[in-house]
């Protein structure tokens, strides 16, 4: 049995659309394997030491609320990416995500820099890029079908185009609308769109975070686990979005 | 030839009322649509023909049941009232609800309308009439994929009341509500409750609204009394919970509700502090209108709760309860009434992600299912059912619920039956907006069936609606 620790950032200001869930699908997958997992909730008072974690999530914000949050790790993210570069696995959803780019120009034209870990930038525009989304990931060379639901004004383009998206887009908008990608995939770092949350009906891309964190300490993680419910939730979403219905 | 088309949108209207009726359906949204198709002007053409004041209720929680509390005040001192039906609070329902009440010429006039709208609907509300008095009840989250976050649907609320002859009635235990000035025409009168001996010092519950509208720092609570509803102050502006006109004094929570306002003592028959603050929130207006203690007191006294607001049946000798569950907060609060029940029971749970149920259910996960997974609370069988019905089954997963118990019926009346056939005595009937009616229909014909008669009483903690 291992113990393991995830940090959730800012869990007050950046904690949309049922984001939580992603941590209780983690902690318990982890749980109904034989391992405990404890989550450390780290705020504006907090320092940021994330390499005691084995994995870091940071979900998405009002605007109001975003903007406290960039001006924070602005502050103090710079070692972080050292951390993703050592293949500290990170989930980052919505405004999470949008934060590690370069930069996110508001509707108003207003500039607010990014973490600059990545060469992307996010324009807000109109309308609002809302819905159930379907997706094709590419999960450690595995062809994996997620689904989720989108909720977005801002649109994110890659100008880095050696750039990996999480996936591509069947049915939805993705990052943008138009190239067809959606979310970031980087190592053990995932950069998405989607919540709904994210991890409860994609259990495959729980497990590749879960088997990256695993994996970091020396730990297998072989059992496997009865997804049936899983996957009925998973393809009820996809069915109704490709058009057939259970 | 305005005068002959206002005729037949609302001939049409009226027709398609009662066709649907005829069907067994609600139809309080398409008659007014189709009246408004073919007269847009209807809305605006038939509430100038209020002769008093039109009054809006909005805000997240507590629209339907407020409303129809100061409905209830205003008939009880004889006025008439135009009231559009529990839920239809877009343009739509509101002019079915003008359509149905009115006369084939459309000339009959009202003493008020009351007019419970949906946030997002109040700009176009506010094009079309021009209502002198307006209750914002609070903001919490709540179908937020129809809007984007709640910040946009406060500025639009705001922009929208620019240069409106109006009076706000505000919960001034709302931050959130600060963010509404007097600007220009506007007067606003707020309301809240003093110390309570239920308020808490601490609350994980909400999450909307603790951060200050001024500078956005993080708001300072000596005390909450309700999710986000509380005394708060901003160390760093200074910001803090405003004058209060209608002070809520001396609450009482047991199987009924008491409460004061200045010299109105009120008596409910609902449980709950959210129903406390509808209360208080009717009152208000109630007396921001000139009505009499009397009338208020009365009004509030005689109302009873409505259709999926705890509403029971009794099957094959079972008592079962229908909830109508739309937000997390409201959820919460449906699921302690759940808990406390300590008899065996079973739980079915109809999770739909309809345009009117908020197409993104992510809001289940917001809402402390957890508490319900402990042995002790008697839960014997989860069935998932409606459109989304994996989506509450991988909830309830995860919420640590051993998944022999957790079954999927994306079929209502067959989910039904599931939850109904084990060895319970209370069957909890949970169901999101659109099957809402379904389930009810469905229940009332298995009353029928097992030859029994309704039980018309409230039981303990009421949902929001």
């Amino acid at each position: 049995m291992a113990q393991f620790s995830i940090a959730h950032l800012y869990p007050d200001l950046m904690n949309l659309y049922g984001d939580r869930g992603n941590l209780i699908c983690l902690q318990k997958r982890l749980q109904w394997r034989g391992h405990q997992c404890s989550i450390e909730n780290l705020g504006l008072s907090d320092d940021m030491e994330l390499g005691r974690y084995d994995m870091v999530f940071m979900g998405g914000g009002s605007d109001r609320e975003q903007g406290l949050v960039y001006e924070d790790l602005l502050r103090k993210g710079s070692r972080i990416m050292e951390q993703i570069e050592a293949g500290l696995p990170m989930l980052c959803i919505c405004g999470a995500y949008q934060l590690l780019g370069q930069s996110y120009i508001a509707a108003d034209g207003q500039v607010m820099d990014g973490l600059r870990f990545f060469n992307f930038r996010t324009v807000a525009g109109s309308p609002r890029l809302i819905g159930n989304i379907l997706i094709e990931a590419n999960i450690d060379g595995q062809k994996v079908s997620v689904v989720g639901f989108e909720n977005h004004g801002g649109r994110t383009i890659f100008l880095d185009h050696k750039l990996q998206p999480l996936g591509h887009v069947i049915k939805g908008f993705g990052n943008n609308g138009k190239d067809g990608g959606e979310g970031l995939i980087y190592k053990n770092l995932i950069g998405t769109y989607l919540h709904g949350p994210f991890l409860p009906k994609n259990p495959a891309v729980a497990d590749f975070i879960l088997s990256a964190m695993a994996k970091r300490r020396g730990v297998e993680l072989d059992t496997l686990l009865d997804d049936s419910i899983e996957k009925y939730a998973h393809d009820q979403v996809k069915d109704r979005l490709l058009g057939s219905s259970r | 030839m305005k005068r002959l088309k206002i005729i037949l949108a609302i001939m049409l209207g009226k027709l398609l009322i009662r066709l649907s009726r005829l069907l067994g359906n609600q139809g309080s949204n398409f008659p007014g649509a189709w009246g408004l198709r073919i007269y847009p002007g209807l809305l605006r053409e038939m509430a100038s023909r209020i002769r008093r004041e039109i009054v809006v209720v909005t805000g997240t929680n507590g629209k339907t049941t407020t409303s129809n509390m100061i409905a209830a005040v205003l008939r009880e001192q004889g006025y008439s009232v135009i009231h559009n039906r529990a839920g239809a609070n877009m343009l739509p329902g509101i002019a079915t609800a003008f359509i149905e009440q009115n006369n084939v010429l459309g000339l009959k006039e009202f003493d008020y309308a009351l007019l419970e709208t949906d946030e997002a609907t109040i700009p176009a509300l506010l094009r079309e009439v021009k209502p002198r008095m307006m209750l914002i009840t609070n903001f919490f989250r709540d179908q937020l994929d129809r809007y984007g976050e709640l910040d946009r649907i406060i500025t639009v609320i705001n922009e929208s009341l620019k240069d409106q002859i109006i009076k706000l009635i505000l919960n001034g235990d709302d931050p959130l509500s600060l963010c509404f000035t007097s600007s220009g025409a506007q007067s606003i009168a707020y309301f809240g409750f003093e110390p309570t001996r239920y308020d808490v010092l601490d609350n994980r519950e909400s999450r909307e609204g603790r951060f200050c509208v001024c500078c956005g720092s993080e708001l300072d609570y000596s005390r909450y009394h309700y999710a986000q509803l509380g005394e708060y102050s901003c160390q760093n502006c200074g910001n803090r919970n405003p004058e209060i006109e209608f002070k809520g004094q001396d609450l009482e929570l047991t199987d009924k509700i008491i409460l004061r306002v200045k010299d109105l003592r009120l008596e409910s028959p609902y449980q709950g502090f959210y129903n406390a603050y509808n209360i208080l929130a009717a009152a208000a207006v109630a007396k921001s209108l000139g009505m009499s203690d009397e009338a208020i007191r009365n009004a509030i006294h005689d109302y009873r709760p409505r259709a999926g607001r705890m509403e029971e049946f009794s099957i094959d000798s079972k008592r079962v309860v229908l909830i109508l569950v739309k937000n997390p907060i409201g959820l919460n609060q449906s699921l302690s009434a759940v808990k406390d029940d300590i008899n065996p029971k079973s739980v079915f749970f109809a999770l739909n992600d309809n345009a009117a149920d908020g197409r993104d259910i992510s809001w289940i996960w917001d809402a402390d299912l957890e508490n319900l997974a402990l042995e002790e609370h008697n839960i014997r069988k989860v069935v998932c059912s409606g459109i989304r019905s994996g989506d509450i089954a991988v909830r309830f997963k995860y919420t640590g619920f051993d998944t022999s118990l957790i079954m999927i019926e994306s079929d209502l009346e067959a989910g039904i039956c599931d939850a109904l056939n084990c060895p319970v005595s209370v069957i909890y009937v949970l169901s999101t907006y659109t099957a809402l009616f379904d389930c009810r229909k469905i229940l009332l014909k298995l009353q029928k069936r097992s030859g029994q008669h309704p039980l018309i009483q409230p039981v303990r903690g009421q949902v929001v609606d």
